[in-house]
């Protein structure tokens, strides 16, 4: 019906293609394999806080906390089987913790990227989620995750990237999914959190849209490559190949109990450096809060000097200063005041630990003390230095005594503002709706995936797509179609994986409407607090490789284009907040109820039945009495 | 049907002459309702009973008397004694067979016997000096005058464990195949000037652990892993004293702060022995651990039975920033963490006046005695596992006992009778096999599957089946005993 190309693929099966740079192998050592320099040389610790007001009145606060082990590589999975046998080697470390490097370990975890986040992200207001708005990290000191790895998905984010040597379960190998189950269990007791919802219900493999920030290492050579008919997993050369487990759990709330054993696996804790400003009393009382851990391997040569295992944990707050001066409305902020704590000591084993702040542009403030260095619009303290124990760094607004929200609609920060609902009323059918307004003056081509669980089955015959309210369909705009429906109960279940390629005209609104089937759960599989309804994860519009012709099409025509505009495409993933579905809930006290009024009718019948059988008529006869026989 | 026209009665025609309403027809139907339940029943019970199949549990008993003793055989060398050796052999085996019942020789059979032949595993000859080399002990000149002290020797290294009456069984850790070594640095407080930003622990571990830990792969494997920390407070105040602080014996056993030391994550569950150095930060330097007279004691180390050892490193006090401790600032540390780890191991000492000749760091005695102790350990280990199964499974009528436990505990039957047997030969195979058989008895006793019915109580049962079958049953019993009484009333009529 559509010029969309329907392909129905197996969600394990759609995964990119990965070349990887074949770096010779060298002598393979994990995080903390042995080796014969001191440890000081092979791990760094850097630290650092970036401030950035928004233009609502907020300030948001990220921090990163990185520790690389240089010249370490992640383990090789095709060794896993052989350890079972003989134990591990030796781990040794200093900065990186070890807890954290114990499960990389034991799961061969080539990449690992997860996320307790809580609140919804204004990408309009606030742009990209992470330290810096520009979506490629700058070269080193400001080097971090960068906002393309921080993300912004609300409730629990876990995916990593897991290589499979091909050895098999036969050769001692430990598959890619039993160490994706060993994986969540252990995170989940590391940072107290209900990972262990990330089964298989909620587990998926959309490889384009979540591709290595770092780089995959080569896998070993001497494994047969698993005969693999579409061929679209291997990854690595040498027979190996890169698989990516994905889950998110939008219900999940971040709080204090995570942030705890976040805390300890800094160096130096929240007792010194800028660890210590991680209050959480206010860091759970900002508007939006996440936390981060981010682990993934530099090659080495290139940018990443020696390389190695680079591990940051990141965590950011956006802060309202309006609300927390009170009757003030003054967006003036400070350490006190954001965090309630100074940084008291300096973490000795930080190699750098600074404070970076984006100064306001047109507008008179002061910011205090002197700054270290400004660069541009950017203020730097560095805490490392004399003189620096105890620094309060605090904006104030000179000529501002009460901060005025802008009445109007201040320009979007983000390239696309994106806004996604559910219609319908009943509790068997709805209708998923998705606008995405372009708010750049060129073309943007855009990646979009849907994960949901099995609770909703999209019908893919009622999507249309149609631009700035004309009722025409677009379908045009939309190409490369993939679509995984859900495998709601028994052996295989999984989430409906849909995922396209969008072409939007510059300032132009595209809406996608699909139909959806709500799912009749059994009794045992409603969680607790069902009538709340159950959550779906957002949306995610990734960025796309636009060197790729098929994505072309459906800007050519496109209404207001300019043709010889070039397209772009997002910096960053944009993640939206989650929705909220009702399905029909049963009375949990029906059971017994039912078993009895069941019963009752079974008993009813069958007693009609057997007295009709076995009942003996007789005659009467009325003159003579009720004289039986 | 037979449509005979009713009697002049009426002009209704009379029901009992129906074809279904005769007497046989009643019964008939009446009986293959209760066919069909009786037949059903087997069936019921089949469906919902809860899978039980029978555990050796004869074998298990017969199992569990057994006493498997190992062999142990000393020969005395001919030559060295002299025209005496068989009165001495004779004299030590009559000593060592009047300690046989105490505690220390449980399960071994230590047999004197003259002249070497392939059977006897240890040699014992005269020398300069008592000494002991390579299964064999060399007898100075007086000491082989003395059969007394032969025979306390050959206890003190044959049988050097006084079981179960002093503290010892306590402090040594558990068998298992696989420990996790796990050597922590800590800090106090780094930011006070006073810690250590690393350690050549690699070296350290080589130079200190690995002879040792090669002597003991035989019976486990190790797995090794080593952090810093900057920042580990403790969760007490220590006692001031004239020179620094001290920790008193109370405070040694609270000493690990679990809440805020991040000592070992849980990913696998292989158990863990933990090495802790603690470096005190600059205003609680010195730190010294009191005796019980409230002096410091000479070593700043302490073991803690079952968990591992920990030793205050205080810092010269002129320290002005943190250093990286080398190799030669950890030789008192690791020469305490290797003591600490042979006591933890269950290492026991060689006799205090007797030296070793041998180059390795423990001697074949002490390794053979370590041997000996596992192995039977591991024995009454499983063999207690398995009894515990049988009972429990005996006492709780709602456990299930599936296949999987099934195998197990044949598993880890027909593996301590592999050990039983291997006991009269080598001490090394009655590990392996008892170790596995403890590790199957484990396995069986700790099987998920056993708990899944257990709290499933019977008046949920109850308040399922009654709706249905009370209700069905009342009509069934009831036509029942109607058609017996009509029966017994034409009976009765018909005579």
């Amino acid at each position: 019906m559509t010029p969309c190309a329907f392909r129905l693929t197996k969600c394990l099966l759609a995964l990119g293609l990965f070349s990887l740079a074949s770096t010779s192998a060298s002598a393979s050592s994990g995080p903390g394999q042995g080796h014969a320099a001191p440890i000081q040389a092979r791990e760094t610790f850097d630290e650092s806080l970036t401030l950035r007001p928004l233009p609502d009145g907020r300030v948001s606060a990220a921090f990163e906390f990185k520790t690389v082990v240089r010249g370490a590589r992640p383990r090789e999975p095709g060794s896993l089987g052989r350890a079972r046998e003989e134990g591990d080697v030796s781990q040794h470390y200093a900065l990186f913790p070890l807890e954290l490097g114990q499960i990389l370990r034991a799961h061969a975890v080539a990449e690992l990227h997860l996320g307790l986040r809580a609140g919804k992200w204004d990408y309009d207001a606030w742009g990209a989620p992470g330290a810096w708005t520009t979506a490629d990290p700058s070269p080193e000191p400001h080097a971090g995750v960068g906002a393309g790895a921080a993300g912004a998905a609300t409730g629990a984010e876990l995916y990593a990237w897991m290589g499979d040597a091909g050895g098999g379960e036969g050769e001692g190998g430990v598959s890619i999914d039993d160490r994706w189950t060993g994986l969540r269990s252990a995170l989940a007791g590391l940072f107290c959190a209900s990972l262990e919802s990330l089964d298989e219900r909620r587990t998926c493999a959309p490889a384009d849209a979540f591709p290595p920030s770092g780089t995959l290492p080569p896998l070993a050579s001497q494994y047969r490559p698993r005969s693999n008919a579409s061929g679209s997993s291997i990854g690595a050369g040498g027979g190996g190949y890169y698989e990516l487990r994905h889950a998110l759990q939008p219900a999940e709330h971040v709080c204090t109990e995570n942030l705890t054993p976040f805390v300890r696996l800094l160096p130096c804790k929240a007792a010194a450096g800028l660890g210590r400003l991680l209050n959480p009393q206010k860091l759970f009382g900002a508007d939006w809060h996440g936390l981060g851990v981010h682990v993934r391997w530099v090659a080495p040569g290139g940018g990443g000097g020696e390389g190695g295992v680079e591990l940051v944990l990141a965590a950011q707050g956006v802060f309202d200063p309006v609300r927390l001066s009170g009757s003030y409305r003054s967006r003036d902020w400070s350490f006190q005041r954001l965090f309630d704590r100074l940084v008291e000591a300096r973490c000795p084993v930080a190699r750098s630990s600074r404070v970076y702040v984006e100064l306001p542009q047109d507008v008179a403030y002061s910011v205090v003390p002197e700054p270290t260095k400004v660069e541009g619009a950017v203020a730097m303290y560095d805490l490392l230095a004399e003189n620096a124990e105890r620094v309060d760094v605090s904006l104030r607004y000179l000529l501002e005594k009460q901060f005025q929200y802008p009445t109007a609609r201040p320009p979007s920060l983000s390239p696309l503002t994106v806004r996604r609902a559910l219609h319908g009323t009943s509790q068997a059918h709805g209708a998923l709706a998705v606008s995405v307004t372009n708010n750049l003056d060129t073309p943007v081509r855009v990646g979009y995936l849907e994960t949901l669980p099995a609770l909703v089955t999209l019908w893919l015959h009622t999507l249309t797509v149609t631009l700035d309210g004309d009722a025409r369909p677009r379908n045009d705009l939309l190409t490369d179609l993939t679509y995984q429906p859900p495998l709601p109960h028994g052996a295989h279940t999984g989430p409906s994986v849909l995922q396209a390629a969008l072409a939007i005209p510059p300032r132009a609104t595209l809406r996608l409407s699909v139909d959806m089937g709500k799912a009749f759960l059994r009794y045992t599989e409603h969680q607790p607090d069902a009538m709340r309804g159950w959550d779906l994860p957002g949306a995610v519009f990734f960025p796309l490789a636009l060197d790729d012709k098929s994505y072309g099409a459906g800007l050519a025509s496109a209404k207001n284009s300019n043709e010889t505009a070039v397209a772009t495409t997002i910096g960053y993933r944009i993640h939206t907040p989650n929705l909220l579905v009702d399905l029909a809930t049963p009375d949990f006290s029906m059971p017994y109820n039912v078993i009895i009024l069941s019963c009752t009718l079974i008993t009813l019948i069958f007693g009609s039945v057997f007295n009709m059988l076995t009942r003996r008529w007789v005659l009467v006869d009325m003159d003579e009495g009720l004289d039986v026989e | 049907m037979d449509t005979q026209p009713g009697s002049d009665t009426s002009k209704v025609k009379d029901p009992s002459r129906l074809t279904y309403e005769n007497v046989q027809t009643r019964w008939f139907v009446l009986s293959s309702y209760w066919i069909v339940i009786i037949l059903a029943l087997p069936f019921w019970w089949r469906t919902t009973s809860i899978e039980r199949l029978s555990l050796p549990s004869h074998r298990i008993r017969a199992q569990v008397e057994e006493r498997p003793r190992l062999a142990v055989t000393l020969a005395l060398d001919r030559s060295s004694f002299g025209t005496q050796v068989d009165s001495v052999a004779s004299e030590v085996n009559g000593l060592l067979e009047a300690s046989a019942s105490s505690s220390r020789w449980r399960g071994i059979d230590a047999k004197v016997v003259v002249g070497a032949d392939e059977k006897s595993s240890y040699t014992v000859s005269a020398g300069k000096s008592t000494v002991v080399g390579n299964r064999s002990l060399v007898l100075s000149s007086e000491d082989v005058k003395r059969p007394t002290r032969i025979a306390e020797l050959l206890s003190d290294l044959v049988a050097p464990y006084m079981a179960t009456a002093d503290n010892l069984p306590e402090r040594v850790i558990q068998y298992a195949p696989r420990y996790r070594l796990a050597f922590s640095l800590l800090n106090e407080n780094a930011a006070s000037k006073s810690g250590a930003t690393g350690w050549d622990v690699q070296r350290a571990i080589s130079k200190h652990f690995n002879p040792v830990l090669s002597e003991l792969g035989l019976l486990h494997n190790f797995t090794i892993e080593s952090q810093v920390q900057y920042h580990s407070p403790l969760a007490f105040q220590p006692e001031i004293i004239d020179n620094g602080l001290g920790l008193t014996h109370d405070q040694l056993t609270v000493f690990v702060n679990s809440a805020e030391w991040t000592l070992a994550s849980s990913v696998s569950n292989d158990p863990v022995l933990h090495f802790v150095l603690f470096v005190p930060s600059q205003k609680d330097m010195p730190m010294y651990i009191l005796d019980t007279a409230g002096r410091p004691a000479n070593s700043n180390g302490f073991l803690l039975p079952q968990w591992g050892g920990v030793y205050v490193l205080n810092t010269p006090p002129d320290q002005q920033e943190l250093v990286h401790l080398k190799e030669k600032d950890l030789l008192p540390v690791f020469s305490t963490f290797v003591g600490q780890f042979l006591t933890l191991m269950g290492v026991a000492n060689l006799p205090p006046d007797v030296r070793s000749l041998e180059t390795s760091a423990l001697s074949s005695w002490q390794l053979d005695a370590l041997l000996r102790r596992r192995a039977l350990e591991n024995i009454h280990g499983s063999q207690d596992t398995l009894h515990s199964i049988i009972k429990l499974v005996e006492e709780i009528e709602n456990m299930p006992v599936g296949d999987v436990v099934r195998d197990e505990v044949q598993g880890s039957l027909d593996l301590l009778e592999e050990a039983y047997r291997a006991s009269s030969i080598s001490p090394e195979l009655t590990l392996k096999w008892s170790s596995q058989a403890l590790a199957f008895a484990s396995r069986a006793f700790f099987d998920p599957g056993m708990l899944a019915l257990l709290y499933f109580p019977a008046e949920h049962k109850y308040a399922v089946y009654t709706p249905l079958f009370a209700s069905i049953s009342v009509p069934l019993i009831v036509a029942l005993v109607r058609e017996f009484k009509a029966w017994k009333l034409t009976r009765q009529a018909a005579q």
